[in-house]
């Protein structure tokens, strides 16, 4: 149907170099400050080698594939560095694959997290602990089974599919239709990521201070739930109003570091004290 | 033989947090695999299998997500079968679940002190050096991680219940510990959040953030149907948009 106008630089061999790099160091360098960064240039280093012949290029794409990227490790960056390879054989900018890093990470974090975590690992996992509880070690053997075989197939399948689609999408229709599938993602994501982050993000007043008044003589206790009238004038206020200050002192110019410190010296302390919980 | 235990323990450790963080062949941090794996290497499958499954039940649907941390409890069920296996379930439980919150600190201080990493890998890309970052990547990547559960397992294994109960009950005569790491534990996922904000176009399609927001805290709709939502509002937006462009 479609005709193959991408020029083909790159080899099977060379993809599943960068499949296998991503299957067995993905998170490991998993840091606050750019979280997933170094594990996912680890995986596309060599496509980034072989597409980048010039060393200045070549460091160039590195520094840039060690920009901020967290995504869920499962359902998610396996597409995400399909869909990058195949942009970069293509000879994208940096601009346009950026854009796609940036542009899915965020809805396929909060999907992925939510498919693989939630969904299916609760189910065969709390099948397995009942067979576990009953005596039989049939449970965690069923749960490795049922984690090795699907997670190592939805993890290559992605990968090539996206793969597939990347070239395809490129040849066929241009840089426009990126910048608005890149759009639909960030608009989907942005959504996500705003339920995404009250679900996650936890922090309540657990003091509850009693005021004790004389009232006709008698004397009465009242208990004031702060936390209950905080979420009558806003749900999940607290974890919102955290998540903004971060968000603010970073565009202010903090490093991570810096605001992972004041966040946990506000945790730390309000903790130890009992206000927060 | 003790000793022996000790490495062999703290081995499983380190590769269940390995595995978690790379292959997912197992998910050997999960304390119903880990409980199992212990009880096949002190050679008591039932009380691994017990172990486990209750930490297991008590952790259903708590991972890492957005980089939170959560309670340790691989390293809860290793200690748990192992002293489990000589001192009957209930003592082993009890050792398991405190494990479990006391290790929860030394998460917080690896996802910390991995920066290490991202600045020598900054260094490598400057130099154009891929040998030296696959280097760092394939043998040292994975050390603070694995590390921060080993010696945990093999101090407590080698020394004993004697040791494990001095830390515990130093940790349980000061609750203001744990309770301050407690909750530092579940607001740092903020930090993550806020890095994902700053580098997506907030201040050019505030709306849909505001709409995601919305349709948690209020109409308290699971993320899947705030993502299938969030998929419609995305095409009817870029419909209406590109048609106004196209004239």
């Amino acid at each position: 149907m479609t005709t193959e106008t991408v020029e083909r630089k790159l080899t099977r061999a060379d993809l599943m170099r960068a499949f296998w790099r991503y299957v067995f160091l993905f998170q490991c360098g998993w840091n606050y400050e750019r979280m997933q960064s170094v594990g996912y240039a680890y995986s596309i280093l060599p496509i980034l080698k072989k597409l980048h012949p010039d060393p200045e290029d070549f460091k160039e794409a590195f520094l840039t594939n060690l920009d901020f990227f967290n995504t869920n490790p499962v359902v998610g960056a396996p597409l995400i560095i399909g869909a990058h390879i195949a942009l970069e054989e293509a000879g994208a900018s940096y601009e346009s694959t950026e854009g796609l890093k940036v542009g899915l990470m965020g809805p396929l974090a909060g999907v992925g997290d939510t498919l693989v975590w939630g969904l299916y690992n609760s189910i065969i996992f709390s099948i397995g602990a009942s067979m576990a509880l009953g005596g039989s070690a049939l449970g965690p053997i069923l749960v490795i089974l049922l984690v090795f075989f699907p997670y190592l197939a939805v993890r290559y399948w992605q990968f090539t599919w996206a793969y597939q689609q990347g070239s395809n999408l490129v040849a066929s229709l241009g840089g426009g239709l990126i910048a608005r599938l890149t759009e639909f993602a960030t608009i989907v994501g942005l959504a996500v990521v705003g339920g995404f982050a009250p679900s996650i993000v936890k922090m309540t007043i657990a003091w509850k201070p009693e005021i004790t008044t004389t009232v006709q003589g008698q004397a009465a206790t009242t208990t004031i739930d702060i936390q209950q009238q905080l979420d009558n004038i806003l749900p999940f206020m607290l974890p919102v109003l955290i998540t903004l200050l971060a968000y603010w002192l970073l565009k202010r110019g903090w490093s991570p570091v810096a605001v992972l410190g004041v966040l946990f010296v506000i945790g730390f302390i309000g903790g130890a004290i009992g206000l927060l919980g | 033989m003790t000793i022996v235990y000790a490495v062999v323990l703290a081995a499983l450790a380190y590769y269940a947090w390995y595995d978690i963080l790379g292959p997912n062949f197992t998910l050997a941090f999960r304390p119903l695999i880990s409980g199992f794996f212990a009880g096949l290497i002190v050679g008591d499958v039932q009380m691994g299998l017990l172990i486990g499954g209750t930490l297991e039940l008590t952790a259903l649907g708590v991972y890492t997500y957005g980089g939170a941390t959560i309670p340790e409890y691989s390293v809860g069920a290793i200690l748990g079968t192992y002293f489990g296996k000589s001192q009957g379930f209930e003592v082993g439980l009890a050792l398991a679940i405190p494990a479990a919150l006391l290790l929860t600190q030394l998460d917080v201080l690896n996802r910390f002190l991995n920066f290490v990493f991202v600045h020598r890998a900054d260094a490598y890309a400057e130099e154009g050096n891929m040998q030296g970052f696959d280097r760092m990547m394939v043998v040292f990547s994975h050390m603070i991680w694995g590390f921060t559960r080993a010696i945990p397992v093999f101090l407590a294994v080698a020394f004993g219940q004697p040791v494990v109960e001095a830390v515990t009950n130093f940790f349980n005569g000061n609750p203001w510990i744990n309770q301050g790491i407690s909750v530092v534990g579940s607001l740092l996922p903020a930090l993550g959040f806020a890095m994902l904000l700053k580098i997506m176009p907030v201040a050019k399609y505030p709306a849909f953030l505001l709409l995601g927001f919305v349709m948690y805290a209020y109409l308290k709709m699971p993320l899947v149907g705030i993502a299938i939502a969030a998929i419609g509002i995305a095409l009817v937006f870029q419909q209406i948009k590109y048609r106004a462009a196209e004239g």
